[in-house]
């Protein structure tokens, strides 16, 4: 589950060189990647800080940076 | 000699005693970023560090804190580590005025030893990552040179830019990238992305101490970043192409990426512990494609810590923030006598000027505002006499408390722009901005009573001379 937002849907993206130490997560939702070794305020669901916890809402209401802007009208296939 | 690698760089540091290598066996979080945190509380003279002996990764290579400390910094400049902070910005001060130094053009880059592309581009086989801060939203690339050119001018070598933007690792081979609005790889974006295109770019890792400053200075848009670096380095800047996008970059680096930033793409990122000392939220970044990975061989992966003021960021852009906001007001102004911008990437400003007439001091706070990093940055502008050094705080304070009649003193200007990531700003991004007129009123503007300054005494520096020479005798006969 993931630290941050609870999901349940969690890639792993690299395992430690030295096997079998530590792996590498990242939440599928939020994107939120964390070593397995972390301290638990980091890497467990329980311990991890309210104020850094992130909803579904979160997600969708983040503000964009920067805005993307309209497109030329000749990439909109239209003579300018 | 000026230092053509991060190699050679910290082979530097090591001479003056400047790098501290850490043998014991560390734990990648949270002992590095709470190292490198340590070591920015450590003052004037703090280390860089080495880390080569990290839980669970086969021969990691870390550097951090290189420029973080007035010592390292003069170091980076080949200056005597013992340089003050005013010494370093009067000396880039000189320098600046070598601009533009022609690049050289040098073959067999470092960085070609190695190289991996496509699906087998995976930057955790390349690079030793790792968590900063606790709140951070994953591992981060902090202090690379990220490269770009203009897709309306792709042939513009002054227009090509070298910026340092922040890079979270949301995959193997995908990075989010923060493009601040008032930076230049932002202009690159919005025009890619006006055209419906992707944009390229190279990320330069671990680079000569230099560029890495020069990255963080803002430039005008069509100076270039490696011509200022010559000019700073005093010798040529030595770059090389990079060989998928043909970007120029730093022939020295450890690592190039090379890939493009999707066009009209932007997935959620963050937050990450910012330079205001402040996080910055979750919002919807930009997208970073890796497509191939040049590198050295056993490669030096460099990072820096950042958080509450100060930490190396702050070493990194201080001085790199004061001398644009010189040279630009001194273009208008030449009554102007120092700036120092080195708070918080100069949302704070200290200038000192000559006043040509009453009122003329806020018109320079004024300007100070809206030269280019003004627009983003400079919330607050005090403003000096020509004699306070605006580097000696106690002077400054000196000037607020008794210069300042805040019913007449203070220039309070509504809805100002400013970075997102100043967290006092509402929305963000829009802030009131404040001129703070700490000089001495002159003719028409007779506010206050001010004709009886007590100045140091005509023979004082006489004296200053006698007793440092009577401190140094007594010195030498008590060794």
């Amino acid at each position: 589950m993931c630290p941050r937002c609870a999901d349940e849907n969690v890639s792993e993206l690299t395992a430690s060189p030295v096997p079998g130490v530590w792996k590498v997560l990242r939440c599928d939702l939020c994107l939120y990647t964390w070593r397995t070794s972390e301290p638990a305020r980091r890497s467990t669901r329980e311990a991890y800080p309210e104020r850094f916890r992130m909803s579904r809402a979160d997600i969708d209401n983040a503000p964009q940076v920067p805005a993307i802007p309209e497109l030329r009208a000749e990439a909109r296939g239209e003579t300018p | 000699m000026p230092h053509d690698d991060l190699r050679s760089y910290l082979e530097a540091l090591d001479g003056q005693g400047q790098l501290l290598h850490v043998e014991e066996q560390v734990a990648p979080e949270p002992d590095l970023g709470a190292a490198a945190n340590a070591a920015n509380r450590l003052g004037e003279r703090a280390p860089a560090l080495y880390f080569d002996n990290v839980t669970g990764f086969d021969e990691p290579r870390i550097a951090l804190n290189t420029h973080g400390s007035w010592a390292n910094h003069a170091v980076a400049f080949d200056l005597p580590p013992n340089t003050s902070t005013r010494g370093q910005v009067e000396e880039f001060i000189r320098r600046w005025e070598n601009f533009p130094a022609p690049v050289e053009r040098r073959e067999n880059p470092p960085w070609a030893e190695n190289s991996v592309s496509g699906g087998e581009a995976n930057l955790f086989d390349v690079l030793p990552l790792f968590r900063l801060n606790d709140g951070d939203g994953g591992f981060y690339l902090d202090k690379a040179a990220v490269v770009s050119r203009d897709p309306d001018d792709p042939e513009n070598f002054d227009k090509q830019n070298v910026g340092t933007y922040r890079m979270e690792v949301k995959g193997t081979d995908r990075l989010g990238l923060q493009p601040v609005p008032m930076h230049d790889i932002a202009l690159h974006l919005n025009a890619a992305e006006q055209r419906g295109e992707d944009l390229p770019v190279a990320v330069a890792l671990g680079n000569e101490p230099v560029i890495s400053v020069v990255a963080g200075t803002p430039l005008g848009y069509e100076q270039s970043e490696y011509e200022m670096a010559g000019a700073l380095r005093g010798t040529p800047e030595p770059i090389a192409k990079a060989p998928l996008t043909g970007l120029d970059v730093p022939w020295g680096s450890e690592v190039v990426l090379e890939g493009v930033i999707e066009g009209r793409e932007r997935e959620i990122e963050g937050p990450f512990g910012e330079f205001t000392g402040h996080y910055s939220g979750g919002r919807g970044m930009t997208v970073l494609r890796v497509d191939r990975i040049s590198y050295r061989t056993s490669p030096v992966f460099e990072s820096l810590y950042l958080g509450m003021p100060w930490t190396e960021v702050d070493y990194l852009i201080g001085p790199a923030t004061c001398v644009p906001l010189y040279q630009q007001l001194r273009a208008d102004f030449p009554e102007v006598q120092a700036v120092n911008a080195m708070y918080t990437h100069g949302l704070l400003a200290i200038v000192s000027t000559k006043k040509r007439y009453g009122g003329f001091a806020r018109a320079v706070g004024l300007r100070t505002m809206t030269t280019p990093h003004g627009l983003g940055y400079c919330k607050m502008v005090i403003v000096v006499d020509e004699d306070v050094d605006p580097f000696d705080l106690p002077q400054v304070m000196w000037a607020l408390s008794t210069k300042v009649n805040p019913a007449s003193d203070l220039v309070n200007l509504p809805n100002m722009s400013v970075l997102e990531l100043d967290p006092g700003s509402q929305p963000p991004g829009v802030t009131n901005k404040l001129v703070i007129d700490a000089t001495t009123p002159v003719a028409p503007d007779d506010r206050g009573r001010y004709g009886q300054p007590v100045t140091d005494l005509p023979e004082t520096g006489a004296w200053i001379d006698k007793l440092s020479s009577l401190i140094a005798e007594r010195a030498s006969e008590n060794r």
